[in-house]
């Protein structure tokens, strides 16, 4: 397998100085940026097979930038490192297209994990599920942008936590996404016992979409590790 | 609260004692408990004089206007820099704090990089660098407070009926794996069960969680911890008591500010940032959080949640 390229984009030195030998141990190519427009320049030249990008950077920044290749019609996976992670941030990065998000400070295992599975689920060319606003399972859809659920046309009522969760898995179908993940990138930030919180969502989502646990149509529990989207996802629009 | 009112309102109520004197008046002579005398006046004057006198007039009459509008607009000026000051210093302080928060890890990073580099493989180079992660997990978990801190203050509450008996339980079962001190929980049965409060039950729970924490923190082993809950009123009072060495009254209007580290609390693990949490959570639900302490007998958390 030929290696793949990353392009790695954040302002601060420190951190590309020590993830770029970090990602070339694990056997990657590595081309750095400190500022969006540098992002802009080198991937319009070189084909990055994923970018890292950081939120806050001098130019325009990581949004922008995403937003930015999105409009020229580059589709290539986007991992966005993000400050703040409440809710409200990730509604807003809804728009922008990014494969997926990661809260500073990450353990950099972490970040080369996430890298793999958006590599493994890119198709070339093709907006990511998280770029989609409708989204489909069998007999459920669901509306992004309203977090609206339906199973067999029939309006499902969710707490927001639990549309946020279902959110998440729906864009990540098939992959083992843990509980720390998932406190991460619905709740913003992990807390003690965080995880029975996790828990609790996810009991009210397959209450909702009547499932059963045991021979599950869409949750899937993996038993010490967190939860896993099984059905098949399509995007509707 | 009574002053407060008299302060607020009094230019239009001086504003309005003559129109109530005038009534006062008239109603007496057409009662006829007064005399009333009828005047006949007859006003000969040129215009000039005229309209002067009715500059007079308004003059008169828009002066204690100007001079109550003014003295309004000097008190605002005057409340704003007090709370400019006030920001400025709890600004100041915070700073202060966090340089203080960051300067230890940050010297132990140093130490524990610089023992990195001169060590061959071995046991105490694996110390070093164990050392060196434990700094990095403080420093992240110091992070992680610090936003959810400012993102407590801009997110909407999940506001959803919280059972807090059930809530606590999970926070009592918490502590006790994590700590070796011994927690009694008393949750009221009779008349009836704790009603369920309106919230984010999660975020409820970190409030709990954080003052559980703070009572197995700052106690010695074989002391009591004790947690109970009751109705009172429209709110449902969560209290966390210890029997703890007790906060010094110094210390004790400083406990929930942020990175406010007092007398007993020098050594102790954490953010520094457990306690303004907890006041934060409250805030936003419209609840309150308290303390009363004894040097020497123990500390009682109060936690005051509105009921669903």
């Amino acid at each position: 397998m030929t290696s793949s390229t990353i392009l790695l984009v954040d302002d601060e030195k420190a951190i590309t100085d020590n993830l770029a030998p970090f990602f070339e141990r694990a056997g990657f190519r590595v081309s750095i940026a400190h500022d969006g427009d540098t992002a802009l320049r080198l991937a319009a030249e070189r084909d990055a097979d994923v970018i890292i990008l950081d939120v806050l950077m001098p130019g325009p920044d990581g949004r922008e930038v995403c937003r930015r290749l999105r409009q020229r019609g580059d589709w290539t996976p986007v991992v966005m490192l993000t400050q703040v992670g409440g809710p409200g941030e990730r509604a807003l990065s809804l728009e922008e297209g990014a494969d997926d998000y990661l809260n500073k400070p990450f353990d950099p295992q972490e970040l080369l994990a996430r890298v793999r599975a958006v590599l493994r689920r890119a198709r070339p060319g093709v907006p990511p599920l998280s770029a989609a606003r409708t989204l489909r399972s069998g007999p459920l859809t669901f509306e992004r942008p309203a977090r609206r659920a339906l199973l067999g046309g029939r309006d499902l009522v969710l707490t927001p936590r639990a549309a946020a969760v279902l959110d998440y898995l729906l864009t990540h179908p098939d992959e083992v996404i843990t509980r720390e993940r998932l406190l991460d990138a619905v709740w913003g930030w992990d807390y003690p016992a965080g995880t029975r919180a996790v828990d609790t969502r996810v009991a009210e989502l397959r209450r909702a979409l009547d499932d059963d646990p045991a021979a599950p149509r869409f949750i899937e529990t993996v038993v010490g590790q967190g939860y896993r989207f099984v059905g098949p996802v399509e995007v509707v629009s | 609260m009574t002053r407060g009112w008299w302060r607020k309102w009094w230019p239009l109520l001086a504003s309005l004692a003559p129109l109530g004197l005038g009534l006062l008046a008239a109603l007496l002579w057409q009662a006829g408990l007064l005399p009333n005398p009828v005047l006949v006046l007859r006003l000969r004057a040129d215009v000039g004089t005229l309209l002067l006198l009715a500059g007079v007039l308004l003059t008169l009459l828009a002066l204690p206007a100007a001079a109550v509008g003014m003295h309004g607009v000097r008190r605002r000026a005057r409340d704003l820099d007090a709370v400019r000051a006030a920001c400025a210093d709890d600004r100041r302080r915070f700073l202060r704090r966090l340089d203080h928060e960051l300067k230890n890890p940050l010297t132990a990073l140093r130490a524990g990089l610089a023992n990195l580099s001169a060590l061959p493989a071995g046991a105490e180079r694996d110390a070093a660098r164990a050392s060196v992660e434990v700094q990095v997990a403080r420093l992240s978990r110091l992070a992680t407070d610090l936003r959810k801190l400012a993102e407590l203050e801009r997110r909407p509450l999940e506001r959803t009926p919280a059972d807090v008996g059930e809530l606590l339980a999970e926070a009592v079962e918490l502590a006790q794996e994590t700590s070796d001190r011994a927690v009694i929980l008393a949750l009221p049965q009779a008349p009836w069960p704790l009603p369920p409060v309106s919230g984010d039950r999660d975020l409820l729970f970190l409030a709990c969680h954080n003052l559980l924490d703070n009572a197995c923190k700052f106690t010695r082993p074989g002391d009591a911890i004790e947690v109970r809950a009751f109705e009172d009123g429209r709110w449902v009072v969560v209290e966390v008591a210890d029997t703890g060495p007790g906060i010094p009254a110094d210390d004790l209007p400083h406990v929930f500010e942020e990175l406010y580290r007092g007398e007993n609390a020098r050594g102790v693990e954490g953010s520094g940032l457990g306690l303004a949490l907890v006041r934060a959570v409250a805030e936003h639900h419209g609840g309150s959080v308290s303390v009363r302490s004894r040097e020497g007998e123990g500390t009682a958390f109060m936690l005051r949640l509105p009921l669903a």
